[in-house]
């Protein structure tokens, strides 16, 4: 459905998006993380036709963004970072406005429906008549998501679709989203990371305009959690440092925290094998009081410092 | 076809709603009934003078409402848009970069040159409301007179085409800027220049004199209120009324690439 090939934006000598490949299938939701200003606005833009690629190419909905941009901007409703509303105009005459210049010819009453139907869905309709300028953070996004379906578009293009939304607005949004896929091909930017492990199905890691991974959220964690790392405390103990070293499987034993007698610690194990038994075992055993066991999960969040990071590591190596 | 058309009109529309559901049109509109007024009031005052009064020295004065008052009346008018008219073109572009509605432009499909000509007609469209406004003016001495019509229509073509220049100028400058009163500065500065340049005529010598003539918008309205419909005229107010809608596209083209 949308198929991104070694996309490059230059501005100037400022490279934004750097040799960007990836797809979206149909009826997919593919997330698109990075920090700010990791190009995914830019890569946004691209998509919509807003602005032009330096190289590469994209294939939105079966049409050349470059070649053919019309075809492709009639199936492609774009959420930008700052909803594009006119502040004197009313929600219902900016959708209708929006209508007139995406969907084509329509009777006035089917672009009426139009209207309504995205109200409802995007739940603006009790502001119909409320001028979009005097509208709350919270309305206006969701009036610009209302304003992206209205042509019922095949891909959907939302640039960071829950900022300045409140929790619970946050959480209808993300359950909008959700339900728009399956219908819709759906690309979404965010720099929040548990929006991605809660909605979408893939998702491409971007940095300083190149693509760090590519993969589902599970695959991401799973891959990437390589080492596991059990945390436990313990007390009384003194030093149980090396009594944990010595239990076999154990790569490394770090001190997390230390309250009185109770010493945290955080052990990292060899890939693939679980220790917590052996570990327990070994404190329990020395007639330890063993308060607290648990595996630390690595959190997207733990992920995404990591590959970013990383980056950071090699580009200084290289540089 | 067909499809161009409705786009061009939606986005007309738009700008007609955003200027006339804002206090800027309106405003405009009061300042020039206004000001128009009191130009119409003075030359009425001084017609009617000079024609009664004349007589009681000699012979009457030959007095014509076309020559006396229109004429100088639409003259002044011609000034007035060129104090006014930047203030409309100022918010085409500008107000859309700032606050991002551009993209939604930009990202429907719509060509540029579709939201261009919309713009473009959006802001013809308010001036000739401010037209219209003059037209009760002068239809009162209709009622009262017997004014000739076609030194009238040419007239207001001329001021019609004169003003359409100044708004394609003014969707050019607009189009460069995100600041709206730049904008509206630079496109008046701009037009005023296009206005005084035969003044420098004279002292430039015989070819550039008669560049900076031809360039002179002014010029090209004299033969306009006299009636006289000419397509030297209309060629200069058409061509210059297209090269700034080129230079509109153009502009918008390169920012799109420079982001």
């Amino acid at each position: 459905m949308i198929e991104v090939q070694h996309l490059t934006k230059r501005y100037g000598p400022v490279t934004a998006v750097d040799d960007v490949s990836f797809r979206v299938e149909k009826g997919e939701i593919l997330g698109f993380l990075g920090p700010n200003g990791a190009g995914k606005t830019t890569t946004m833009r691209v998509l919509t036709g807003y602005m032009p690629a330096t190289e590469g190419s994209a294939v939105v909905a079966g049409y050349d963004v470059f070649a053919q941009p019309l075809e492709a901007k009639r199936r492609t409703g774009y959420l930008p970072e700052t909803p594009p509303l006119y502040p004197d105009m009313t929600v219902r005459e900016y959708l209708t406005f929006v209508a007139r210049i995406k969907a084509g010819k329509l009777s006035t009453a089917e672009r009426n429906e139009r209207v309504n139907n995205v109200m409802r869905k995007a739940h603006v309709d009790d502001m119909a008549n409320r001028a979009c300028g005097k509208l709350s953070k919270g309305y206006r996004q969701r009036v610009g998501l209302a304003q992206a379906l209205i042509h019922d578009p095949e891909v959907l293009i939302l640039d960071e679709p829950t900022a300045g939304l409140d929790p619970k607005q946050i959480m209808e949004t993300r359950d909008l989203i959700r339900g728009l896929a399956g219908d819709h091909t759906i690309v979404l930017s965010t720099h929040i990371l548990p929006e991605v492990a809660q909605t979408c199905q893939r998702v491409v890691i971007i940095n300083k305009g190149r693509v760090v991974a590519i993969d589902t959220p599970e695959n991401l964690t799973h891959q990437l959690k390589g080492a596991a790392t059990i945390y436990l405390q313990v007390d009384g103990a003194g030093d149980a440092a090396e009594a944990l070293q010595a239990v076999p499987g154990v790569r490394t034993v770090t001190v997390a925290d230390q309250h009185g007698s109770r010493i945290g610690y955080e052990v990292e194990s060899e890939e693939n094998s679980d220790v917590r038994r052996e570990v327990a075992q070994a404190i329990v055993g020395r007639g330890w009081g063993l308060l607290e066991l648990r595996p630390m999960r690595m959190s997207l969040e733990d992920i995404f410092l990591q590959l970013t990071t990383e980056e950071q590591v090699q580009e200084a190596q290289h540089g | 076809m067909a499809s161009t058309m409705r786009n061009v009109m939606a986005i007309a529309g738009k700008e007609l709603r955003s200027y006339f559901g804002s206090p800027v049109a309106w405003v405009l509109m009061g300042f020039f009934a206004f000001v128009f007024g009191y130009f119409f009031n003075v030359y009425l005052d001084y017609f009617v003078k000079s024609a009664t009064q004349g007589g009681q020295f000699g012979p009457p004065p030959t007095t014509n409402v076309n020559n006396d008052m229109i004429r100088p009346l639409l003259g002044n008018t011609s000034v007035l848009i060129l104090f006014l008219l930047p203030a409309i073109t100022m918010r085409t572009y500008s107000e859309e970069k700032k606050s991002g509605t551009i993209e939604l432009l930009l990202t429907s499909p719509l060509t540029d040159l579709e939201i261009t000509l919309g713009k473009f007609l959006g802001a013809v469209g308010v001036y000739m409301g401010l037209l219209a406004v003059t037209v009760v003016y002068v239809a009162v001495l209709f009622g009262l007179g017997k004014p000739e019509w076609k030194p009238l229509v040419g007239a207001y073509i001329g001021l019609a085409l004169l003003g359409s220049c100044f708004i394609s100028l003014g969707l050019f400058v607009s189009s460069t800027t995100k600041n709206q009163v730049v904008a509206g500065f630079v496109t008046f500065i701009l037009a005023l220049m296009f206005w005084i340049i035969n003044w420098f005529a004279e002292s430039a010598g015989p070819q550039v004199g008669a560049v900076l003539n031809y360039l002179s918008v002014t010029q090209h309205l004299e033969d306009f209120s006299k009636g006289v419909v000419d397509t030297k005229h209309l060629v200069f107010y058409l061509s210059f009324i297209v090269f700034g809608l080129f230079l509109t596209l153009k502009s918008v083209d390169s920012e799109r690439w420079r982001g």
